[in-house]
């Protein structure tokens, strides 16, 4: 890292490094959900109300700042938004887990089904989070990095159209899925846009054409010039987010002028730094279920430690946290971070 | 200024507790690591919240044997951690139904699969023995896999020369644990795998003659 | 020993030589291929590269040519299976193409499946398979209820969403000894624990098998749950049914 500019503010700091710029110390960073149980007892804010109610949303999503010392704060949890504002069916759940939506009742067949409604972004389920960005503005002004959360069209394809048929229409029918991911990325860019005038200062992109299940050559095919799109359409800081194994789409991640991979950790942080080569940030990679849900701080530590070693410019867990991590394990990324900064055991 | 507080280490979490308007509960381990104490703690403000832990920690005396500490914490009379049994214990506590009193269990359980009453026999020192009431046939397989079932769940250490007797390493008898875990160890699969093995042998050693 | 010369599918051939990688694997293909008749052979080349017209339509010709049901089934949709898993397991193929070759086999035991059950034939082994309470997800699950239906299992899909009863009414009403769990959430992974300990409740455990799989579930988690078995994909998935079947 070049030479350490003075003292920076959380928000500060993490835009700088989105932005590959020389930051005082290594930012930690929640593209995706620290929401836990236990947090959500702290500030009376359980699921499902917090996914539903702004007030809510905001104080919960706070807590990651506030409690555990990261520099962000990512009010959206789920990824259900805009597909209930389009018309999916959602579980809701109770306190305890993830709403999501019922792919396997799908509401879209073919392109001509998919249409952009009017109220996108008026929908209570996509306002909630708007207005949400907007309580923690003025609750936090400018101190901390403030991320929104817009669904890629891979994505709302599976929730649109399920898994299964979507699946399967891209090896059918290349064309109809093209067109189909061409109609579905205005969703993208429209909620997107919302969310930026309502504040946020970055936004994370999931667009799961994840390796578990489609190949590296898919994303090309199929994905990559929509990103290089959308990142030009977007005026905020992108993170790109797929969960999965993706060494072999990296090259292509890393053309789209994207700001920021947040990457699995199926791969490991010297790999996936040596294939993007400082043309892309890179975000994570903390393993979820076993790291921070099943083991120690000193497993997290030793985590956090392997991507500052590597050089991986924000740090924190690979995907939304599960809800019953413990509060300890994800205090432990702060920690460590300072500590590593400080020359401390290595 | 933050809300949340250095506790310890999470042991157990119950996300979501159904006898107390859905509160998340947890049971800590706080130091010292060579006489560890437990807590059961909420970050909940619900006006039952208090009432509820206060009702955990005595049934987790009673159920499991361990006695309060200071600050409303709990520990095992021995002083040692017993932490996979604090768990199993916590979790039994959560689950049982508050209205009713609750009450140690009796050392004994009838085993399904052998059609018999088996009991363990609390030797002193820590020390236990699991037996059948009756001599049906296969029984003493039984017997075995019930006690590698609670040398798992307890942690325990079994006998060179005898499949049945197990023991704590502190010494100490814990008859209400032992008690409380002979409910599960007859389905303990790792246990059940063990005897399937031997038996396919046709030998039958006692775990600690295992490798 | 056969040689794959002597395998009469040029397809199968190519397939052979090109993602069988493990000599075992290879040999064991190999062999099962030179005995089997060429339309058979033809079945499970148009079953592996997903042409389920092709299949559906073969599998019509073979029954009329008199070529037992059984065989057809055996020999050209669960040997076509056999290669495809294999190429997903070593990441050759994605979840696109073996969707795709799913529907392929349905295709071809749309017509076997009525001859089998009429005449009493007996699965090598019958499983309910669901993804626990609470979790939506199925995609990894009905990748292995598309393995273990293309190795010859009988497999009671109770879809998404399954709570405890219903998997111990399923077990019950179908005289399962295996049931499979999945889950792809951390969040839904201990209501596998709260399956298993129903079973327990109603003295039911003991009667079956149980193997849980899904993305954030370890072989720890399995065995602290209560499981008998973990299954780390879809194709190994069908090796643990068989294992534990066979216990």
């Amino acid at each position: 890292m070049s030479e350490h500019p003075p003292s920076m503010n959380s928000r500060e700091r993490v835009l700088a490094a989105l932005n590959r710029q020389p930051v005082d110390r290594t930012p930690l960073c929640n593209p995706t959900s620290v929401a836990t149980v236990e947090l959500m007892d702290l500030v009376d804010a359980p699921f499902p109300d917090a996914n539903r109610k702004p007030e809510l949303m905001a104080r919960l999503a706070a807590t990651g700042y506030t409690e555990l010392g990261f520099d962000t704060i990512m009010p959206v949890f789920s990824i259900i938004q805009e597909s209930a504002a389009l018309g999916c069916k959602i579980q809701w759940e109770q306190k305890d887990n993830w709403p999501t939506v019922r792919m396997n009742e799908p509401i879209w067949t073919s392109p001509d089904d998919i249409n952009v409604p009017a109220d996108l972004c008026t929908h209570p389920d996509t306002r909630c989070v708007t207005d949400a960005i907007k309580i923690l503005r003025k609750e936090y002004g400018d101190e901390v990095a403030v991320i929104g959360k817009t669904m890629g069209p891979w994505s709302l394809g599976y929730h649109c159209f399920g898994v299964e048929p979507f699946l399967l229409m891209s090896l059918d029918d290349p064309g109809k899925t093209k067109l189909c991911l061409d109609r579905m990325k205005e969703i993208t860019v429209e909620y997107g846009l919302a969310q930026i005038e309502a504040g946020a200062d970055a936004l994370t992109l999931p667009d799961h054409a994840t390796g578990d299940l489609v190949s590296g050559e898919y994303y090309e095919r199929y994905l990559r010039d929509l990103h290089i799109e959308m990142a030009e359409r977007l005026p905020v800081p992108i993170i790109l987010h797929i969960c999965g194994r993706t060494v072999d789409r990296m090259e292509y991640i890393a053309q789209t002028g994207m700001a920021a991979f947040h990457f699995d950790s199926k791969n490991t942080p010297m790999e996936s730094m040596e294939i993007v080569k400082e043309r892309i940030a890179l975000v994570g990679n903390i393993n979820n279920p076993e790291t921070l849900f099943s083991k120690g701080p000193e497993v997290v530590r030793e985590e956090v430690y392997r991507n500052l070693d590597a050089g991986v410019q924000l740090v924190g867990p690979e995907c939304a946290i599960p809800l019953q991590t413990s509060i300890e394990n994800l205090k432990e990324i702060p920690r460590a971070v300072r500590d590593w900064h400080a020359g401390y055991d290595r | 200024m933050a809300l949340t507080c250095d506790i310890g280490t999470r042991i157990e979490l119950v996300p979501m507790d159904s006898h107390c308007n859905d509160i998340t509960v947890a049971l800590y381990k706080q130091p010292p690591s060579d006489a560890p104490v437990y807590r059961i703690h909420t970050y909940s403000q619900h006006p039952d919240a208090q009432e509820r832990i206060g009702s955990l920690s005595a049934d987790m005396q009673v159920l499991g044997g361990m006695q309060q500490a200071d600050d409303g914490l709990l520990r095992f009379p021995c002083g040692h951690a017993h932490q996979y049994a604090a768990r199993r214990l916590f979790l039994d506590a959560c689950k049982r139904d508050p209205s009713e009193t609750a009450q140690a269990h009796p050392l004994q359980i009838h085993d399904k699969k052998s059609a018999c009453d088996i009991a363990v026999d609390s030797l002193g020192d820590g020390q236990y023995c699991v037996r059948a009431e009756q001599g049906t046939q296969g029984v003493e397989r039984r017997t075995a896999t019930i006690a590698r079932g609670l040398i798992r769940l307890g942690e325990m250490e079994g006998a060179d020369d005898d499949a049945n007797r197990l023991h704590f390493a502190c010494g100490h008898a814990h008859d209400a644990l032992i008690a409380l875990l002979l409910r599960r160890a007859p389905n303990v699969r790792a246990a059940m795998r063990e005897a399937e093995e031997m038996a396919s042998r046709g030998q039958l050693v006692a775990p600690s003659a295992q490798n | 020993m056969a040689e794959i010369g002597d395998i009469a599918n040029e397809f199968i051939r190519d397939e052979i030589d090109e993602f069988l990688e493990k000599e075992n694997e290879r040999n064991h293909i190999v062999e099962l291929f030179a005995q089997t008749r060429p339309l058979l052979q033809d079945i499970a080349a148009a079953l592996i590269d997903g042409a389920h017209e092709e299949v559906d339509q073969l599998t019509q010709q073979a029954l009329s040519e008199g070529i037992e049901a059984l065989e057809i089934m055996d020999d050209g949709l669960i040997a076509g299976m056999g290669i495809v898993g294999i190429k997903f397991r070593d990441n050759f193929i994605f979840v696109p193409e073996v969707l795709a070759c799913a529907r392929a086999m349905k295709a071809g035991m749309a017509h076997i499946e009525p001859i089998l059950s009429d005449s009493g034939v007996e699965p090598i082994g019958t499983v309910v398979m669901g993804t626990v309470k609470g979790d939506l997800h199925d995609i990894g699950k009905n990748l292995c209820i598309m393995m273990l239906r293309g190795a010859g299992f009988v497999v009671h899909d109770l879809g998404v969403d399954t709570s405890e009863d219903e998997f111990i009414e399923a077990i019950e009403e179908h005289g399962a000894k295996l049931l499979g769990m999945s889950a792809l959430l951390t969040t839904t992974m201990p209501n596998m624990g709260k399956t298993i300990e129903a079973f327990i409740d109603e003295d039911l455990r003991d009667d079956i098998k149980i193997m849980v799989g899904g993305a954030p579930v370890t072989p720890e988690f399995a065995e602290d749950m209560g499981a008998d078995g973990y299954g780390k994909d879809a194709l190994s998935c069908v090796e643990l049914a068989k294992e534990l079947l066979s216990e």
